[in-house]
């Protein structure tokens, strides 16, 4: 018998509650996944306790050596925390790693964490450092290079620092930096997380793309002046907006090699194909490239028709459609007014922009970025799809002969979602302009725009994105939101560990989301990646989490 | 003639000084100038922020001083920024050392630091343009022998059918925008759509490794624009030509046909296509952007797409100048042809 928790310590006590809850229907197979391995359950023998066999790694099956080309938008690098788009996680994830790593599944691996434990309320996490990992310059890895990036994490200065928001149970609000002795180096490969209030979050935003662990020798400005890192892989060349190549860092002992972890591949190249995916099925058609970053909308069926494997995983990723509360518009601020955006909440049929805008591939949502792939999801109700009544709610607000002006990015599945918005807003007697901007510039002030589309990557727990991108003050929240009320059962929400205590509070706060009518959110989407026969272990993440040791040739 | 090209250069060069003024204006307007700071710093700064970040970057210095240190005629900036660090313009915006040179303009040999593609400009254009000289290359070994022959051979005897068909199939080629028969062309010969998948639809390889695979497409929807057109040109001057006294007086006297094209017209006919051979390469530089996005090679044009859309000041100034360059030269080139194809002409 293996031990069934990564420290060998006793299981949590909400364990045993998850799996009658599972027995009783109550939470399916990926929810359980999540919470038991966030707390500290080995995946097997999560699996185990629904008596299942884990699925086997496709990484058996990959021969050692060999070149993988894909598809991928090549762009600059930044400061890591600052990393807003995975595409450079793709890249700087050949020398950087993570600490802990999320699965499609819903589990949580340990990478450069051996091991992690939580206690019963989510105030103290224990993490176990993984012994015998050396970084590439030969220096050996230890707890105090872990609490030197968490510290770095909680450093809200930092400009564009998204990992703060992920860490906010470690910040101090007054200072903006990390609570003191918050951070604690309790063993030479041990780090004890002391929180002040509960947060079930933590594991997770570990798992988050611009988590990787850098070095401390590292330059800010530009990640591949000084590729100091743990992983297996070193970066050739990195040309913005063309290619970028990876090679084995054949120099380096690199942990996983033991662990059996894989880094099958010798040489990884990423080729930037712009932001048409006709040129990047010209591409595959001519051989050109071996898979792509994400197949979107129509191309689904082209890629499978040019003979390409398909993998599907269906996701928290979502588009919204939002108009900025705080933005001015001839000098006044439309959007501000509630009656306006429950109008336009009223005027959308959530069904029409995921069949026009994604050809069917998703699920229909509820426009509170919130669904039922989250553990503490709650079937709340939304507005009703009423066009008469929200041309009536308009002209209460004395707005019906306001021009909305909606921006989206220039490509097909954002565009066309857009477009289906604007054309049932124009159905309900809205008055609105469509403008289309090129992918190059749009995202120079995408939280500004008045009233535009973004797209949203999937997160494993239903309060993460809330605390991203709908707390008051957060560097993305593009919707301008700011509710005390919602900020403070957001608090509330991440102190519960148990996830059926927590849709209580979920509840309400999706009343509240809705209430409030935030934004249109109209679909979950189904995320596709094609590779061409002969590759293993390439699956779609459902996070888009750059997992590219696993790749490899099939032997 | 030395005086003629001296006289030449001077002018090439006050064009390029007035023509990247006139850039460096339009790019440091302050919407422009923020834009790039948001771009650069984050999304979300404050107008105050724009404003540290801007000023602790030296770009909120006067226009003519910025343009100055550009040229290399002023000292670069080193300024003592509000949040501590010092910042010089020859360091890339770094901390100066003890070898940082004071000038760092064009004069100097420094075209700057491009914002988005983290490189020195000097570099990226030198790549890029070795790469559309590449392409502009093999579009001319198609094009200009293709147009003279479609040309002469329409214009030999006019208003025959040889004549009347070569016209309309160059009529309809130079009809065309690159848009249409790339498009048309990438359908037919590189999707399996009609059985004839020869090519491929896409020139990213033809980068490191041209073939005729990969590269025919881009140069052959190129090279059909304005072959169509060369080759009017050069039916137009032919035909004209074919009708002089001298070519009657050489029939009479019974000279063949074809040494009367080949030695007694040709010569004459071939001074209207040159100007206009030479005219292309200019608009080759810039025509050359729809074709590089189309088949995703990445050239000049498709650099100075980025460029312009992410507002990137110094490689913006580095394309403009190479393009006047080119511009100048070109026809430089073709007034000095001028005089060997009609002894007519002097240049003095």
């Amino acid at each position: 018998m293996t031990k069934q928790t990564l420290t060998g310590a006793p299981l949590h006590p909400a364990v045993d509650v998850y799996v009658k809850d599972v027995a009783d229907g109550k939470l399916d197979r990926r929810e359980f996944l999540v919470r038991t391995t966030a707390l500290g359950v080995t995946s097997a023998a999560a699996y185990g306790l629904l008596g299942l066999q884990q699925p086997a790694q496709a990484g058996g099956h990959a021969q050692q050596g060999g070149t993988m080309r894909m598809q991928m938008e090549v762009r600059a690098l930044k400061d890591i925390r600052a990393t807003d788009w995975t595409q450079m996680a793709f890249v700087y994830a050949g020398w950087l790693e993570y600490l802990v790593e999320y699965n499609s599944d819903g589990s949580f691996e340990p990478m450069l964490l051996e091991s992690w434990e939580v206690n019963d309320d989510a105030t103290v996490y224990t993490l176990n450092v993984r012994q015998g990992v050396k970084w590439n310059n030969g220096d050996d890895f230890t707890a105090e290079d872990v609490a030197r990036v968490i510290t770095d994490w909680c450093d809200t200065a930092a400009e564009g620092n998204s990992m703060a928001g992920r860490m906010s149970s470690l910040v101090d609000a007054d200072t903006g930096v990390a609570i003191e002795g918050a951070i604690e180096v309790t063993g030479s490969h041990q780090v004890t997380l002391n929180l002040p209030k509960s947060d079930i979050t933590l594991i997770a935003g570990m798992a988050d793309y611009p988590a990787a662990i850098y070095h401390s020798g590292f330059d800010g400005e530009n990640p591949l002046n000084d590729q100091v890192g743990t992983g297996p892989y070193l970066s050739e060349m990195h040309e913005v907006g063309v290619k970028s190549v990876l090679v084995r860092n054949e120099g380096h002992d690199w942990w996983g090699y033991d662990a059996g972890k894989g880094a099958f591949l010798d040489r990884i190249e990423y080729i930037d194909y712009g932001t048409d995916p006709s040129a990047w099925v010209a591409a595959a058609a001519a051989d050109e490239i071996d898979m792509t970053y994400e197949t979107v909308g129509d191309f689904v069926e082209v890629f499978n028709g040019i003979g390409y494997e398909e993998s599907a995983v269906a996701s928290a990723a979502t588009i919204v459609i939002r108009p900025n509360q705080e933005a001015e518009v001839d000098g006044m601020k439309p959007y501000a007014d509630v009656r306006v955006r429950r109008a336009i909440a009223m005027a959308v049929d959530n069904a029409v922009c995921l069949e026009l805008g994604y050809a069917n591939q998703g699920e229909e949502a509820r426009n509170v970025h919130v669904g039922p792939m989250h553990p503490e999801w709650a079937d709340v109700p939304r507005i009703e799809y009423d066009p008469e009544g929200a041309l009536a709610l308009l002209t209460e607000a004395g707005m019906a002969d306001f021009e909305m002006e909606i921006f989206s990015i220039d490509d097909d599945w954002r565009k066309n979602t857009t477009d289906a918005v604007a054309a049932q807003l124009r159905d309900a007697g809205f008055n609105v302009k469509r403008t289309v901007i090129p992918g190059s510039t749009f995202w120079n002030d995408w939280t500004d725009y008045s009233f535009s589309s973004t797209n949203w990557n999937h997160r494993p727990l239903g309060t993460q994105v809330l605390g991203l991108a709908y707390r008051s003050g957060e560097a993305w929240n593009e919707f301008a939101y700011s509710n005390p009320e919602f900020d403070a059962l957001l608090d509330e929400a991440n102190s519960i560990a148990d996830a059926d205590a927590r849709r209580e509070v979920m509840m309400k706060i999706q009343q509240v989301l809705t209430d409030d009518a935030v934004t249109i959110q109209p679909y979950w989407r189904t995320v596709y990646r094609h590779a061409k026969p002969g590759f293993v272990g390439w699956d779609m993440h459902i996070a888009y989490l750059p997992q590219i040791y696993k790749i490899g040739v099939a032997a | 003639m030395g005086l003629f090209i001296l006289r030449r250069l001077g002018v090439m060069i006050l064009t390029a000084l007035c023509l990247t003024f006139i850039v460096f204006w339009l790019t440091n307007l302050y919407p422009n100038l923020e834009k790039l700071a948001k771009t650069q710093g984050n999304f979300r700064m404050s107008d105050e922020q724009v404003e540290t970040y801007l000023g602790n970057r030296g770009y909120t210095q006067s226009l003519p001083v910025k343009y100055g240190q550009w040229l290399g005629v002023l000292p670069g900036y080193v300024i003592e920024g509000t949040d501590g660090d010092t910042r010089a313009r020859c360091e890339n915006h770094g901390a100066p050392t003890e070898d940082t040179p004071t000038f760092c303009g064009i004069l100097q040999g420094e075209w700057g630091f491009s914002t988005v593609f983290k490189e020195d400009v000097g570099g990226i254009v030198a790549t890029r343009l070795g790469l559309t000289g590449k392409l502009m290359f093999w579009v001319m070994m198609v094009m200009v022998p293709g147009a003279l022959i479609i040309g002469v051979l329409a214009g030999m005897r006019e208003g025959s059918r040889t004549d009347r068909s070569l016209s309309s199939i160059s009529i309809l080629s130079t009809a065309t925008p690159e848009y249409v028969s790339g498009v048309i062309l990438i359908a037919v010969f590189a999707t399996p759509l009609f059985g004839m998948q020869y090519f491929k639809g896409t020139a990213t390889s033809a980068m490191d490794d041209a073939t005729f695979n990969n590269f025919f497409l881009p140069v052959i929807t190129i090279a059909l624009y304005g072959m169509g057109y060369i080759a009017r040109m050069t039916r137009a001057s032919m035909t004209e030509v074919m009708t002089a006294q001298y070519i009657r007086t050489a029939r009479l006297k019974g000279v063949s046909f074809p040494n009367i094209v080949m030695k007694h017209a040709l010569r004459n006919a071939l001074i209207a296509p040159f100007t206009v051979i030479m005219l292309q390469f200019p608009w080759l530089l810039n025509g050359v952007v729809i074709v590089e996005t189309l088949f995703n090679y990445k050239g000049f044009g498709w650099t100075l797409v980025q460029a312009a859309s992410n507002n990137d000041i110094e490689l913006l100034l580095g394309v403009s100048v190479v393009s006047v360059f080119v511009v100048l030269i070109t026809q430089l080139i073709s007034d000095i042809g001028y005089v060997f194809l009609n002894p007519r002409i002097r240049i003095s």
